[in-house]
């Protein structure tokens, strides 16, 4: 399991969002969050809060981000605007001594969130009391077919890989590919790979081929470290394929591989393993490479 | 909604397309301030935006079917502002919505009572700009009730408000709903009085509302009707809308206005006024109309190209051939 640090995160966020507004919204934030506040009080504050903290991307130190991408598993913050990042706070700062009460609150705000409401409470989910109680609701948003949403659970977001169960794991997988959602930003793609996904995605590439349909060759990143007789072929193919960006995935998911013809397979084109062994080539230069590619799916 | 005259054969014949007019109105970005996209297709917003919308206002209305429980009343402010929001932006076009309880359910008076309840929650939204669709429909006790209580709840919140105007006895309607909004101490340039005709707009302009006109086959205005108005009264505080809907509506009615007002001689700024700038005046008093978003929302990035071809992000839909048999 991936881990990351929640209370370090919350220190680092509360430090983030006291610079970057005002003392009279930080004042205004907090009186929200007391235990004698009410909850429509709270509820108002969360809805309305980009009319009171402005939607500016957030100013963070150079040491902030590094520290944040140290306790959050790589989490970076820095495209995020000043309104996500209260919200988030009044999240985890509104008092939660009452268990039940507090999943009440949150859970009523995911039934009536908009679009950037469901951003904001999606990439909470690392941060907020009781990690355990929002593996449901972290699989629902999986479900969500607005782009934003899914993005923020399934990219750039810690939770995911640390709590979830290996099936809503590979379903979070699936559902980016089949989403073009960027493959590289979901945290811990390599950690959380395995057998079973790699079965269904060559099952999945099967299908595309027989569609004549795009394949993302990202999506073999998640299947080199379980290359086997079955999965081999799908690698072959790969390596004779035209298409330079299929010849690299081959090459990148045998380099990953302790198949021994798979290993074979790469030995014989020692210009591209030696491109891996370097960095030059990489499943990151990949994902540069098709973020700049038309998907014609 | 219907056809109130004596059907012919002929007009149940299909018509031909003639596409032409979009030439006469290319260039010229449209805003429509009442439609329901929940009732519409796909390709209604491709040929909204082939025709020049950017942006347009869905009110939140009467589906057609009556809601039973507050739980899909809940579940529909939500699509507005959750699934309705997001397919518009695929197609490039911005989505605000006005939310309210419309006044023919108001007359389920328990189920008013609860959505009542639950509608703070969504007017301090990001991205609704005002309360509405509220008003008369019957004219009834009920109905009254619950349009004073939302003008409160308009006025707390500081949004416009969004007022439909009754099919029948609708002149009375009208000026009943006005002296309502005023009696509740309403600016009038904060209301937006929908659905005029001839017979209603005089009042609703002298009395400092503004003044929406729904182009609407059969029921509601005509726009050749709608270009002798601006003839005759200009274009102050005047809006036009296609309040299309599940009914034979026209999602293209405020397009094709101003292609005919430009055949009739109307200026290029006297159609921008009351086919787009009134209606973003007016709206935007809610703080929640910026109009560098009809830009972002297509969110189109100039610089990644691949081979010939521009790259769009934000998950806009690839187009499809539509005079094609092929479907791959």
């Amino acid at each position: 399991m991936l881990t990351y640090q929640a209370e370090a995160l919350r220190d680092l966020f509360t430090a983030v969002v006291r610079q970057n507004v005002s003392p009279e919204v930080w004042k205004w934030l907090s009186e929200k969050v007391t235990p004698a506040g009410d909850t429509r009080q709270f509820n108002i504050a969360f809805v309305s809060a980009p009319r009171k903290t402005g939607k500016a991307v957030v100013q963070v130190t150079k040491e902030q981000d590094a520290a944040i991408r140290e306790a959050g598993a790589g989490l970076n913050i820095t495209t995020w605007t000043t309104d996500r990042l209260c919200r988030i706070w009044l999240l985890f700062s509104l008092d939660h001594t009452d268990r039940e009460k507090y999943f009440q609150t949150i859970e009523q705000l995911f039934l009536t969130a908009e679009v950037n409401e469901l951003v904001a409470l999606y990439s909470a989910l690392a941060v907020l009391p009781y990690p355990e109680m929002w593996v449901k609701r972290c699989a629902e948003g999986i479900r969500s077919s607005i782009g934003a949403a899914l993005g923020s659970v399934a990219c750039n977001n810690p939770y995911p890989a640390a709590y979830l169960d290996e099936q809503a794991w590979n379903q979070l997988v699936l559902k980016a590919i089949f989403t073009d959602t960027p493959l590289n930003e979901i945290i811990g793609l390599n950690e959380r790979s395995n057998a079973d996904l790699a079965i269904t995605l060559s099952d999945y590439a099967h299908e595309r081929w027989a569609a004549h349909r795009f394949l993302n060759p990202l999506v073999w990143r998640c299947v080199g470290k379980f290359i086997n007789a079955a999965i081999f072929p799908d690698i072959e193919r790969l390596n004779a394929s035209p298409e330079d960006y299929n010849r690299e995935a081959a090459a990148l998911a045998c380099y990953d591989s302790g198949y021994l013809p798979a290993q074979e397979l790469l030995n014989k084109n020692p210009n591209m393993k030696s491109s891996i062994a370097s960095g030059q080539l990489s499943w990151e230069t990949l994902a540069e490479k098709m973020k700049n590619y038309v998907l014609q799916s | 909604m219907c056809c109130s005259h004596n059907i012919t054969e002929k007009d149940l014949q299909p018509n031909t397309s003639d596409k032409s007019y979009l030439d006469r109105i290319r260039g010229m970005q449209f805003f429509d301030p009442h439609i329901h996209m929940v009732s519409r297709t796909t390709d209604d917003y491709e040929a909204m935006a082939d025709a020049g919308i950017v942006a347009i206002i869905e009110p939140a209305f009467w589906v057609g079917q009556p809601r039973t429980g507050v739980d899909t009343f809940r579940d529909y402010y939500s699509s507005l502002i959750g699934w309705e929001r997001f397919r518009s932006s695929q197609f490039g076009i911005k989505h605000y919505c006005t939310i309210g309880l419309n006044s023919r359910e108001a007359n389920n008076e328990a189920l008013a009572e609860q959505v009542m309840e639950i509608l703070p929650l969504f007017i301090y939204k990001e991205g609704v700009v005002g309360v509405g669709e509220i008003g008369f429909d019957d004219q009834t006790a009920a109905e009254e009730k619950y349009y004073r209580l939302q003008l409160e709840l308009a006025k707390e919140a500081g949004l416009p408000v969004q007022i439909h105007t009754p099919h029948r006895d609708k002149k009375r309607g009208t000026t009943r709903s006005m002296d309502i909004a005023l009696e509740h101490g309403l600016d009038p340039a904060m209301v937006i009085v929908d659905h005029n005709n001839e017979e209603t707009m005089k009042e609703v302009l002298d009395r400092g509302f503004w003044a929406a006109f729904t182009i609407y086959p059969f029921t509601k205005m005509g726009n050749e009707r709608m270009a002798d108005i601006v003839k005759q009264l200009g274009t102050e505080r005047i809006m036009v809308n296609s309040a299309a809907d599940w009914g034979i509506s026209d999602p293209l009615a405020v397009p094709k206005t101003a292609a005919l007002m430009k055949d009739m001689g109307i200026s290029d700024e006297d159609i921008r006024m009351v086919t787009y700038q009134n209606a973003i005046t007016a709206f935007a008093q809610s703080g929640q109309i910026d109009e560098a978003d009809f830009a972002a929302v297509k969110d189109i990035d100039q610089s990644l190209k691949f081979g010939k071809n521009t790259v769009l992000r934000g998950g806009q839909q690839p187009r499809t051939d539509k005079s094609s048999i092929i479907i791959r």
